[in-house]
């Protein structure tokens, strides 16, 4: 009996044991964010980790809890994984409290309900303090979403970096005004490449986000639009298709690596600083890289060209900036930590890191954001007259597209596998269909026009 | 009565927690197989009978795809057979030093996936690589071979890096199936005028054929579904040129966010190597396999 009653005890209790590991979500999280004390403790996912950028939110966190007793934890996950983390994390209902978020996911995260509108926190915390390009930049959001879901961390904006060494090695002269255009730029990649001294002009970006730099590039032919009033994609004129094949020729003339048909952000940015390559077509976030891999007279920052209709698109963007989720059980905590993050001090020290402008009126004397500081190429395009804001891909989810389908089309044109005409054809129609449907099923939405902010 | 309740008592939690762990993903997968399962909007699901299976197989990569993995299964487990049984062979011989070097041979099996991998890809980096170096240097290529961009060649870094993986796994079984060949085997065959070759192919192979047998039908399946040192040292690329059916499905699932899709390329495959399993024991006889 002593023995059947031990062997019952042992089964339920091996049995309780397996359960209790099936607890529920609402549970665990309960548990996770209200410590024993009773204190509020938030989540938070950096979707472009590095060590810079976590030791920085790990003091700035340290800073809050002092001052709130709102204790944050930090979660890094790398930039390529980040959308899947993210959508994964969305789909389970287990969001951290806020997320840094990608101005590509906004369709995906805002239909999907998992992130929260902020307009009134925006408009009365945070856009008193706001310069004007990021006011423009938030405006844009609500013309197209609404509301306000991302609160701006930084300003973004493109620019060509190239070394300045190489191009005064070999005397080149560098057009300047109306006669820096893509042709000219492709003409640069060419002048620079030097197979004896294995360099190459260009970077290609052949892996995720390729997609991005081409249709920066052909807007050139769509006064910086992608759609027409009817959701009818722009991108399949011949000049377009002239364009994108102009835009991969040097890739194909060998003034870029082979293995650049699979190159990310990361191998963009390592091999430009690694002096594999002499030119690259990206954002501000490459700067604090460069100055710390590279002697500052090595490189230098051009402007995006001049496009043919004699306007310069480009884009403010804010690529990591803040969102409250839907799963956060302390949303005004949130805002509060959010809050924080913007204040003066600690945007100009992010900025500093995380290779940005600041979002703030109250910062600009600063030497690092003059225009003859490192971002002084970056800034001088803001005020350019014929600057021009181009529209994106449109307010639907098109997070898997970004994730596969968009580069992997140019880079079947690249193997020979389909011609350019293909490429954008196969790209434009999923857009275009997305995008009538999205006009279909929300009726009141426009298609989205460029901003032209200096005029 | 009472006997035979009480072993279904004590392996209840066990059976539970396969229950759990994993027959409600198995029977849950097979249920997503046939619906409109985005990860995009979860919220958004809804039954579609057959698209998902029409859709794997209207798709114009998924001819290439399985051809991938039919290269990437047969070469690297034919490989790894191969290579393995040498090495067998030669560490069942006695000779100094040979501690050592069993140790270092059978090193790549307790390296992780993920690092063989980033190693590999740093290996074979067309600009940096040290394969590029050392064959440039040798003058066996005259210019820098793109390995992970070209078609084809981006395959083949992987299936070698999985080869190298497994070569170990297969020479530590092989080798503990050589172990147990009695040598008066050997012995009376060397009195009988038996030649080398016939004495691996009469005596040795016999013995060690239920090991081969089983480490072929795991290594096969295991090869079959594993797809870490595709996703690290090419991602699938370039343009998918280099995806098995296994990656295929992960980046249907986690690029493209199509549950759906994934979960039946997940249930065909399911079935696809059952079907192996079952045809490959019965024309290797394996019931019989080692009966003398």
């Amino acid at each position: 009996m002593k023995k059947k009653v031990i062997s019952l005890l042992l089964v339920a209790a091996m049995t309780t044991g397996l359960l209790a590991g099936c607890g529920t979500k609402e549970a665990a999280t309960d548990s996770a964010n209200t410590e024993t004390s009773g204190e509020v403790a938030l989540r938070f996912i950096d979707v472009s980790t590095s060590p810079q950028r976590q030791e920085f939110f790990e003091n700035v966190f340290a800073a809050f809890k002092e001052e709130t007793g709102i204790s944050v934890e930090y979660e890094g996950v790398p930039w390529d994984d980040a959308a899947d983390k993210l959508t994964v994390l969305g789909a389970a209902d287990d969001l951290p409290d806020v997320i840094t978020m990608h101005d590509a996911w906004m369709g995906q995260f805002t239909q999907a309900g998992w992130v929260i509108p902020l307009t009134d926190y925006y408009n009365t915390e945070l856009k008193p303090y706001m310069n004007v390009a990021t006011v423009m930049g938030v405006d844009q959001q609500i013309s197209l979403y609404g509301d306000v879901y991302r609160i701006p961390d930084g300003l973004m904006n493109a620019g060509i970096f190239y070394r300045k060494d190489w191009v005064e090695e070999i005397g080149y002269e560098i057009p300047t005004g109306a006669d820096w255009t893509w042709d000219a730029y492709f003409d640069l990649q060419r002048a620079l490449t030097d197979s004896s001294k294995n360099r190459y002009g260009g970077s290609f970006r052949g892996a995720r986000g390729g997609f991005d730099v081409v249709q920066g590039m052909l807007k050139d032919y769509t006064d910086g639009r992608v759609y027409d009033e009817e959701g009818n994609c722009l991108f399949l004129t011949d000049e377009a298709v002239a364009m994108f094949e102009a835009f991969c020729a040097p890739y194909l003339e060998g003034c870029a690596p082979k293995d650049a048909l699979n190159w990310g952000f990361t191998e963009l940015v390592d091999n430009f600083s690694g002096g594999l390559t002499g030119t690259l077509y990206n954002n501000t976030d490459v700067v604090p890289v460069l100055l710390e891999k590279m002697e500052n007279e090595q490189w230098g920052v051009l402007p995006v060209p001049t496009a043919t209709d004699g306007n310069v698109y480009n884009s403010a963007g804010y690529s990591y900036a803040y969102a409250v989720t839907d799963d956060s059980d302390y949303p005004e905590e949130a805002k509060q930590l959010i809050t924080f993050l913007s204040n003066a001090e600690n945007n100009m020290e992010y900025c500093k890191i995380a290779g940005m402008v600041p979002i703030r009126n109250d910062v600009e004397d600063d030497p690092m954001f003059g225009v003859d500081g490192p971002y002084g190429g970056f800034l001088v395009q803001l005020d350019y007259e014929n600057l021009a804001f181009g529209c994106g891909y449109g307010a639907f989810d098109y997070t898997d597209m970004h994730q596969d389908m968009m580069h992997t089309e140019i880079q079947k044109y690249l193997l020979g596998q389909q011609s350019a005409k293909d490429a954008l054809f196969n790209v434009c129609t999923e857009l275009e269909t997305r995008m009538k449907k999205y006009l279909a099923d929300n009726p009141d939405a426009t298609v989205e026009a460029p901003i032209y902010p200096n005029n | 009565m009472k006997k035979k309740i009480t072993p279904w008592l004590f392996l209840t939690p066990v059976l539970l927690s396969l229950l759990l762990l994993f027959g409600y993903p198995l029977i849950r997968s097979v249920f997503m197989a046939f619906q409109n399962y985005k990860l995009t909007a979860p919220n958004d699901v809804y039954f579609v009978g057959f698209d998902n299976f029409k859709k794997v197989f209207a798709t114009n990569e998924v001819g290439m795809v399985a051809k991938n993995s039919l290269t990437w299964v047969v070469c690297s487990v034919l490989g790894q057979l191969l290579f393995g049984m040498i090495l067998a062979i030669v560490l069942k011989k006695n000779f100094k030093g040979r501690g050592v070097y069993q140790s270092v041979v059978f090193l790549p099996w307790a390296v992780s996936g993920f690092v063989v991998g980033l190693i590999w890809r740093f290996s074979f980096n067309g600009e940096y690589g040290i394969v590029n170096n050392l064959l440039l240097k040798s003058g066996i290529i005259e210019e820098k071979v793109s390995w992970l961009s070209t078609p084809g060649l981006s395959l083949a870094v992987p299936t070698i890096a999985m080869m190298w993986i497994g070569i170990p796994f297969f020479a530590i079984n092989i080798l503990a199936s050589l172990q147990s060949i009695p040598s008066d085997v050997y012995e009376a065959a060397d009195v009988d005028g038996c030649g080398m070759l016939r004495q691996f192919f009469q005596i040795t192979l016999p013995y060690i054929k239920p090991t081969l047998i089983t480490t072929v039908l795991l290594r096969t399946i295991w090869v079959f579904n594993s797809f870490d040192l595709i996703m690290v040292i090419t991602d699938g690329g370039p343009a998918n040129t280099s995806q098995t059916l296994t990656s295929y499905m992960y980046a249907k699932a986690f690029g493209n966010y199509d549950l759906g899709q994934a979960a039946a390329l997940g249930v065909i495959l399911m079935i696809g190597l059952s079907l192996y399993a079952l045809i490959f024991l019965k024309i290797t006889n394996y019931d019989k396999a080692g009966d003398f």
